[in-house]
């Protein structure tokens, strides 16, 4: 336990160095760029469409090699630059002194500076464009959404947040489950006795499977993804498979939504193809299949149009060619039809848990 | 067997409108305090511009007992310089429905002058309180009348007449009525202020009822030329009018009373002498040609029936049979119908006839239609399978709705005559809006005149941007004939062709502070409703507003990238001054450094690279 520790702490901390030291570079060429009478710039890795690739060795989707000059010699590109420059300079005082701020309060403080972002969406371009430059997600410069997800289970964390320190906790003292926000996302992980993560896409299913003792019964911590899942949700993730060695199982909604929601926290999103560390390439997706529809006869709803839409979309991602992925999307797509998590209710409240999650672990273990 | 029996009686025309009072948009208290407003004020505008007199106008709204709650009785007093109604006519004008002077073929405000009697009988149910109606026409003498209308009678009540001298020309009307002002405010206000856009060669005042007044002074000195009343185009008609017109046309066997032979003696000469047939014949045939249509029948019926003035007014004609050419008479004095062969060969013998028949084909196409020369009539004529010599009066049903149909499709016609239109004219409209909205920016186009189903029409419309306008998206004002519509505008064309607009394209975007004001002039408006507040999307119409517009909104786009540079210009500036310092101050402290950059060689750099670009 005591390297465990250490462990994690090591690593916390030698990120957040890279972090700041990539921080101070830009800086430092920005300055001296300033001083000889040179306009400075930075390269930034394309996001278009056509330089995100998948990669399949990391089994994500990446950025390809195409990069955009923004310069402060262009007379248009000069506020953005400004911004992005501001973006850097607070990023750097956040980590410092051991802060964090919100996606919505990073443009309202940018009033305060003299920079005028137009409107959020404005700055939270800059913010990618950011992570894009640094190779690291807001998270580490210690920005957060406003969306937050939950978790429950026996994981005794210790923050590293200032005034916390040291101070540890059980995550599952409290049944309405712990927020997995900034101060978790960057506590240790200290010690646990279950032996599997349950992602859920649902609240409701979430609370259930904590009043039907899900975590003591398969041993289980469960994480409550609020449906697509936030990215330091999928930071948390990828820390309980790869520091614990838990295995992750995801548990979605019987439809194509759902069944994406599995591959985003499988392997990433397009959106998110700047950055690493935010997959868990060996969770696995356990239900609701397209097939499990018909075998567990569930009460159905018709796919909307745009469903229908979303499946043809998925096909052509070089993730959904082969396998379980591929199966699933076309036995949707004759279906037409989709069913929610609660439809197994019809068969009774704990219908769920006491059948049909005992029998998709046993299965699991096979894919 | 049954007792009861279904009783059919006629009503009158006042008890028609008071049954269908809804209908003519005074359904409730709010709408038609309103409605009263419009139907008072326009009558007064219509006065003065038909006989070109500068509009001054003064309107005011007064509670009768201030401190009820809304709904409460309102006296609503229009007063007008115009040219006033002659004593005699008053009664009759504001105490009948269905009197008026606007039958005619030309663009006014309202089509009858319907509306105000509407307004003084729904004062007269709402309160039963009598209209008073203040007249001067010869700037002598001012009448005042008290009336009540007699709703079954259709016929003025009379409760007091008094005539008062003095020298100013004008029509006063007051009514008490039942109404909501809280609730009407908005679109009095706004119909006022509207009114005078649109008419910026009125002065209009108007009193509300907490006494506030608002005065909006005459624009420009010269009114828009006044309208002349045309004759219809063939595009324009059905085939009832047809008939109508055609009874016009069809001359009817004059009754042969005393007054008429009062009249065929004086033509003739013959004040006192009597003479027998053949010398009326004679004397006739000498002054044939001047003789009128009327008279020229008597003369023929003289000469078929061999009667002397005497003889004539003892009998009635009852049928005259062409196909037959035999004349049926009844003699009052025997008692005795009387039958007459019709010689063919007589002189008189087409003059009977064409007098039943009415006239020919060419000749009711070229006197009784506008723009129609004898070419086109003999064209129409070859078009429609017609001779063009076919007497209209002897057409069957068939012929007729055949005769429709062809001047319906028939092309070549001219386009209507827009002289019966009353556009304002580019310039007042422009200076209407400067004066209304002080903008930033202003453009206005008046369309050439173009037509629907044979109605002529004319769109004016302007374009303002900026000034005095908030910045709340696109503002419509919609008139049309010189009225402003404020109600239904979801439904109008000009919203319709507005809103299709791909304003994107002519740099418009989002809260912008603009207002299109629209004018559409036409002897017949194809409103889509009684209420007569929106206007329907004939293809015509439509296409003309698109035109237009899209003339208009390019001239905006000019104006807004001038702006547009100008106001870049002014952004970019200093661009390099603002940020750069920003710049090194965030570098100085990411990069740890305790002191600032040197920046100055940049911001010269920087000061160089705007210089360029401006």
């Amino acid at each position: 336990m005591k390297t465990s520790k250490s462990k994690a702490t090591k690593t916390a901390e030698l990120r957040k160095e890279k972090v700041l030291t990539l921080l101070q570079n830009h800086g430092l060429i920005m300055y001296n760029d300033l001083d000889q009478g040179k306009f400075p710039q930075f390269s930034i890795p394309s996001r278009s469409v056509s330089n995100i690739v998948y990669d399949k060795k990391l089994r994500q989707y990446i950025l390809g090699n195409a990069s955009a000059l923004r310069s402060s010699k262009n007379m248009s590109q000069l506020r953005s630059f400004t911004q992005l420059a501001w973006l850097a300079f607070f990023a750097n005082k956040l980590i410092r002194e051991g802060k964090t701020s919100t996606l919505r309060d990073i443009y309202y403080s940018s009033q305060a500076f003299a920079i005028d972002f137009e409107d959020q969406p404005e700055s939270d371009n800059i913010i990618v464009d950011l992570e894009a430059i640094l190779t690291s997600a807001r998270e580490e410069f210690h920005i957060f959404p406003e969306e937050r997800s939950s978790v429950f289970g026996d994981l005794t964390i210790e923050y590293t947040v200032p005034g916390y320190e040291g101070k540890r906790m059980n995550l599952s003292d409290h049944p309405d489950g712990y927020l997995i926000g900034p101060s978790l996302s960057s506590a240790e992980l200290v010690d646990t006795s279950a032996e599997l993560v349950i992602a859920i896409e649902k609240g409701g299913l979430f609370t259930r499977f904590v009043e039907e003792k899900v975590h003591k019964k398969f041993k289980a911590i469960i994480v409550d993804t609020a449906g697509q899942a936030p990215r330091s949700t999928r930071y948390f993730l990828r820390r309980l498979n790869g520091e614990l060695g838990l295995p992750v199982v995801i548990l979605v909604d019987g439809d194509v939504y759902g069944e994406h929601i599995a591959m985003v926290i499988k392997s990433g999103s397009a959106n998110a193809a700047h950055l690493r560390e935010l997959t868990v390439p060996d969770a696995k997706w356990l239900g609701v299949w397209a097939t499990d529809i018909e075998k567990y006869k569930l009460p159905t709803i018709p796919m909307t149009e745009s469903d229908i839409k979303r499946i043809y979309e998925l096909q052509k991602d070089p993730r959904y060619q082969e396998g379980n992925w591929k199966t699933q999307l076309e036995v949707f797509l004759k279906l037409k039809r989709k069913a929610e998590l609660e439809a197994f209710s019809k068969y009774g409240l704990t219908n769920i848990t006491d059948k049909y999650l005992p029998e998709k672990l046993e299965l699991a273990k096979s894919l | 067997m049954s007792s009861t029996k279904e009783t059919f009686s006629q009503i009158s025309p006042s008890e028609f409108f008071y049954r269908n009072r809804d209908l003519a948009g005074f359904s409730n208290p709010t709408r038609s305090l309103y409605t009263s407003v419009r139907e008072f004020v326009e009558n007064a505008l219509d006065a003065c511009d038909q006989k070109g007199i500068l509009p001054d106008i003064h309107l005011s709204i007064k509670a009768v007992e201030k401190e009820q709650p809304d709904p409460k009785q309102y006296i609503l007093t229009v007063k007008d310089n115009g040219p006033g109604i002659e004593s005699k006519h008053v009664p009759l004008a504001f105490g009948t429905v269905l009197y008026g002077s606007k039958f005619g073929l030309k663009q006014a405000r309202g089509m009858f002058g319907l509306g105000a009697t509407m307004a003084i009988l729904y004062g007269q149910i709402t309160t039963n309180k009598p209209v008073t109606v203040k007249s001067n026409s010869d700037g002598k003498m001012q009448d005042e009348f008290v009336m009540l209308l007699d709703i079954q009678k259709n016929k003025p009540i009379i409760l007091k007449h008094t005539t008062k001298e003095s020298s100013k020309i004008g029509l006063s009307v007051s009514i008490v009525l039942e109404g909501d002002y809280s609730k009407a405010g908005t679109k009095v206000r706004d119909y006022v202020s509207q009114t005078s856009l649109i008419t910026p060669y009125a002065s209009i005042t108007f009193e509300d009822p907490a006494g506030e007044k608002f005065h909006y002074p005459r624009i420009v000195k010269e009114m828009p030329p006044p309208p002349t009343i045309i004759r219809p185009h063939p595009h324009g008609i059905d085939v009832e009018t047809i008939r109508r017109m055609i009874v016009d046309t069809h001359y009817q066997i004059p009754t042969v009373d005393n007054k008429m032979i009062t009249k065929v003696r004086s033509e003739l000469g013959l004040q006192k002498k009597n003479l027998n047939p053949k010398g009326i014949l004679d004397r006739a045939e000498k002054r044939w040609s001047n003789l009128s249509r009327p008279v020229r029948t008597v003369i023929a019926m003289i000469s078929f029936l061999n009667l002397d003035f005497d003889g004539l007014s003892k009998i009635r004609i009852d049928d005259l049979d062409i196909a037959n050419k035999k004349l049926t008479y009844w003699n009052f004095g025997e008692s005795q119908s009387h039958l007459v062969e019709l010689d063919p060969e007589s002189p008189y013998y087409k003059q009977l006839v064409n007098t039943v028949q009415g006239d020919t084909l060419h000749s009711f196409l070229t006197k009784r239609f506008q723009r129609v020369g004898p070419t086109t009539a003999d064209k129409f004529a070859e078009f429609a399978k017609f001779k063009p010599e076919k007497r209209i009066g002897g057409m069957t049903n068939e012929e007729l709705v055949k005769l429709s149909d062809a001047l319906q499709k028939f092309e070549e016609f001219l386009s209507p005559d827009p002289s019966c239109l009353a556009p304002l004219g580019e310039e007042p409209l422009s200076k209407g809006i400067m004066k209304f909205f002080n903008p930033e920016f202003a453009a206005v186009i008046q369309r050439s005149a173009s037509a629907y189903s044979g109605f002529p029409f004319v769109v004016e419309m302007g374009i303002t941007y900026g000034g005095d306008i908030p910045p709340k998206g696109i503002q419509v004002y919609r008139f049309a004939n010189r009225i402003p519509l404020l109600y239904d505008e979801g439904s109008d064309v000009v919203l319709k062709v507005v809103n299709e607009l791909d304003w994107t394209r002519y740099k418009v975007k989002g809260e912008t502070p603009l207002v299109i004001v629209s004018h559409i002039c036409s002897t017949r408006i194809p409103y889509k409703t009684v209420g007569k507040e929106n206007v329907a999307d004939r293809p015509e119409l439509e296409r003309e507003l698109k035109n237009a517009l899209q003339y208009l909104a390019r001239k905006l786009a000019v104006h807004m990238s001038r702006q547009g540079m100008a106001d870049m210009a002014k952004k970019r500036a200093n661009l390099y001054s603002k940020y750069v310092p920003l710049i090194a101050q965030f570098s100085t402290e990411l990069s740890g450094k305790k002191k600032e950059p040197n920046y100055t060689q940049l911001i010269k750099k920087g000061s160089e690279i705007e210089d360029q670009q401006i």
